[in-house]
Parts: structure tokens; C-alpha cells; sequence
């Protein structure tokens, strides 16, 4: 048994939503793990600081993402395509090829997307959040989420499109 | 009031790329936009197909496990907590505080009176800035620390530095300036010149330049 209850009850409640963020924007399993655990290393050594117990897990998915983006800039050497803002064609891809895609087919897709779009976008497919929600995670006002959001589902959806799905042999 | 102008498919189409499901009813720019496409059946066969992609692209999301052992290797590794009694803290602040204070009026009386005097020798100290009061305390420092100590240094708890050698100084002599000069250099390599003194062991530099890296 924990000599701590309360993180060990904070890591079984939250751990795994943490797990799919951190691999959603890293897609490695190594790097997720590592952020996840750092996450909950951090809020024990800054529980105190805390101002709203109510909001810990917003406050969780805020500080897995600056790991995040630590790492990012640690790795400097990848560089995505940049998103097109003024794009304003919603590329059709059938359901049947989004059907078809695979799980790390799609992480690669999410790889090539700017640090900065991927968060609210992995957010908006993963948590039941709000925009407003999502915005106060990443620091980033509601109308900047709410664009980067559909500015990365576009290129994601180009990105998928291009692919070419398994198929059965 | 102005007569209000209604959307058309491009500006539907804009908003309903977001639309979740009932998650999102709630908005109303997004209400609006699906009572549009209600009455336009090709742009609502296309937001079925959206609404379609985002289920099908969550539930992928969605699939990932994390490792069998991940929550237990957490927890069993779990930093060894300190838990802050703010009452100590304050105990000990105000201990090191009255300490610092005794021994400057010290050094002033001696001075003053021609009393005999441990005379502080001038040094150069280079190490890292420390938040005394959590350092002694809970042995708190490094720059896992660096947040904390500098909100404590900020807010006028005792801030002192950890020499390359091990020995750690209080440090005095700019007042509050002290405080206010470090509290950003917490944890980080700074080099302080000043007169060393000590008062039962504890040692303290009466800082006269700082240098900041």
C-alpha cells in the first residue's frame, strides 16, 4: 500500500487518460509513459501550489503538455509542414477509408501536424472538453483554439486521404 | 435591430467542422448551423459523414492501452513527498530571520563600540541560490525546486547559496534587495561578493555585488 493515498488515488483515476494524451502527441509509447509519470511526479512535488483542488486534472493535462512541448524543444531538428490558415477546402474522404485506417497510421498523420495545432486537436478528439476547457489547458484564447482546431482537422483529413489504408491480403 | 443575415453553406460548413455531437449543442453559433444544414440535405449528408469521422478517429484515439505496470511503477516510484507545515515553515523562517538580524546587530555594536571583532573576510562565493527555508527544512533544491523557492524568495523568506564545496551561506545586506534581486535566479548559478561572518556556526554573506549568468 501507497505511503500516500492521495497520489495513489490521483494516478489509478487519471493515468490512462494521460497515457492516450501523451501518445496521441508523441505517439511513442516510451515518450508517453515518460510524460505521464513525470506529470504525476510534478504534482506531487507542487500540490501545495495548487489553487483549485476541483480542477487537478486540467492542471495535469496543462503540465503533461508543457513536457511536451519541453521535448519538442529539445528535439528541435523536426519540422512540420506548415498549416495553411487561409485554407478553406474541408477535403472529402469517405467514411470508408477513415473506416480502414489504422491506429499508427493515424498517429503519424497527427505527427506531421504543428506542436501547436496538434494539442487542441488530440484534445478535441480525446476529452469531452469545451473549447473554453480546452483553451484554459493549453493557455490559448477560445477563438485560437477553435481555429487551430479546424485548420488541423482539415490537414488531418488531407493527410488521411493521401493514405493508403490496410487492406486484407 | 438590425434584421439578422442568415448563414450560408461555406459558414455552416466552417462551423459544423467542429461539431462533436451533443457535446457541442450547447453553442450557440453551432445551433444555428445545424438548424441550417436541417434544411439543406446535402450539406447535412456531409456533416453526418464529419460527425461520422470524428467517431470513428476518437475511438482510435481512444483504443490505446497504457503499459499493464505503468500505475504501479508510478506509485511505487513515487518522489519522497515532504509535507509542508506552513507553521514550521514560519517557525523556521522567523528563526533564521531573528538569527540573521542578532548577528548584524552584533556586527554593528562591535563595530561601534570597539568591541573585539571576529572581523568578516572578504569572499567570492559562486553557487546556486537557494529558498533557505524549504533547503533546511525539507532539503528541497535543484531546479525541480525552482518554481517554489522563487515565489518563497520572492516573498521574503531568507534566501541563501549553495557554494561549488557544499557550504551553504545565508545571504544579508541589501535589505529586501536581496530578495528582490534573487528571487528570479532561484536555483540557477549566480557568484556573490561580500564579507563572510558566522554566528555559532551558521554562516552568512553580507552581500555586496552580485553577479548574475
Amino acid at each position: 500500500m501507497s505511503a500516500d493515498p492521495e497520489f495513489e488515488n490521483l494516478v489509478k483515476l487519471y493515468y490512462r487518460d494521460l497515457y492516450r494524451f501523451g501518445f496521441s502527441l508523441t505517439g511513442s509509447e516510451g515518450d508517453a509513459t515518460d510524460l505521464t509519470q513525470e506529470t504525476f511526479y510534478i504534482w506531487a512535488n507542487k500540490r501545495h501550489q495548487l489553487r483549485n483542488p476541483t480542477s487537478v486534472k486540467s492542471w495535469l493535462f496543462t503540465t503533461l503538455h508543457r513536457e511536451f512541448l519541453k521535448i519538442c524543444r529539445r528535439r528541435k531538428g523536426v519540422t512540420h509542414e506548415p498549416i495553411d490558415e487561409s485554407a478553406q477546402n474541408f477535403p472529402h474522404v469517405s467514411a470508408d477509408v477513415v473506416n480502414r485506417i489504422d491506429a499508427q497510421t493515424l498517429l503519424d498523420a497527427l505527427g506531421e501536424i504543428d506542436e501547436g495545432y496538434r494539442a487542441p486537436l488530440v484534445l478535441y478528439y480525446l476529452e469531452d472538453l469545451s473549447y473554453k476547457q480546452i483553451g484554459d489547458v493549453l493557455a490559448i484564447p477560445l477563438g485560437t483554439v477553435q481555429s487551430r482546431i479546424a485548420r488541423a482537422k482539415i490537414k488531418l483529413l488531407q493527410l488521411l486521404g493521401e493514405t493508403k489504408p490496410c487492406t486484407p491480403a | 435591430m438590425h434584421p439578422r443575415i442568415e448563414m450560408n453553406t461555406s459558414e455552416a460548413k466552417e462551423k459544423l467542422l467542429l461539431y462533436r455531437g451533443p457535446i457541442d449543442d450547447a453553442d450557440p453559433e453551432l445551433r444555428e448551423a445545424l438548424a441550417y444544414a436541417h434544411r439543406n440535405p446535402e450539406l447535412a449528408e456531409w456533416l453526418r459523414e464529419q460527425v461520422s469521422h470524428y467517431g470513428v478517429i476518437r475511438s482510435k484515439l481512444r483504443e490505446a492501452e497504457p503499459p499493464g505496470d505503468l500505475a504501479e511503477k508510478t506509485i511505487d516510484n513515487q518522489p519522497i513527498l515532504f509535507r509542508r507545515d506552513w507553521t514550521q515553515i514560519l517557525k523556521l523562517a522567523a528563526a533564521i530571520i531573528i538569527s540573521a538580524t542578532i548577528t548584524a546587530l552584533s556586527m554593528k555594536f562591535w563595530q561601534r563600540d570597539g568591541h573585539r571583532l571576529i572581523r568578516g573576510r572578504e569572499v567570492v562565493v559562486k553557487g546556486e541560490v537557494l529558498d533557505l527555508t524549504c533547503y533546511v527544512a525539507y532539503n528541497l533544491s535543484g531546479p525541480e525546486h525552482a518554481s517554489c523557492a522563487g515565489d518563497c524568495i520572492r516573498d521574503g523568506l531568507p534566501v541563501g547559496i549553495k557554494a561549488e564545496d557544499g557550504k551553504v551561506y545565508l545571504l544579508t545586506g541589501f535589505g529586501a534587495h536581496v530578495n528582490a534581486e534573487l528571487a528570479d535566479y532561484a536555483a540557477k548559478i549566480v557568484t556573490v561578493k561580500g564579507k563572510e561572518t558566522a554566528r555559532d556556526g551558521f554562516a552568512q554573506i553580507q552581500v555586496e555585488e552580485i553577479r548574475k549568468f
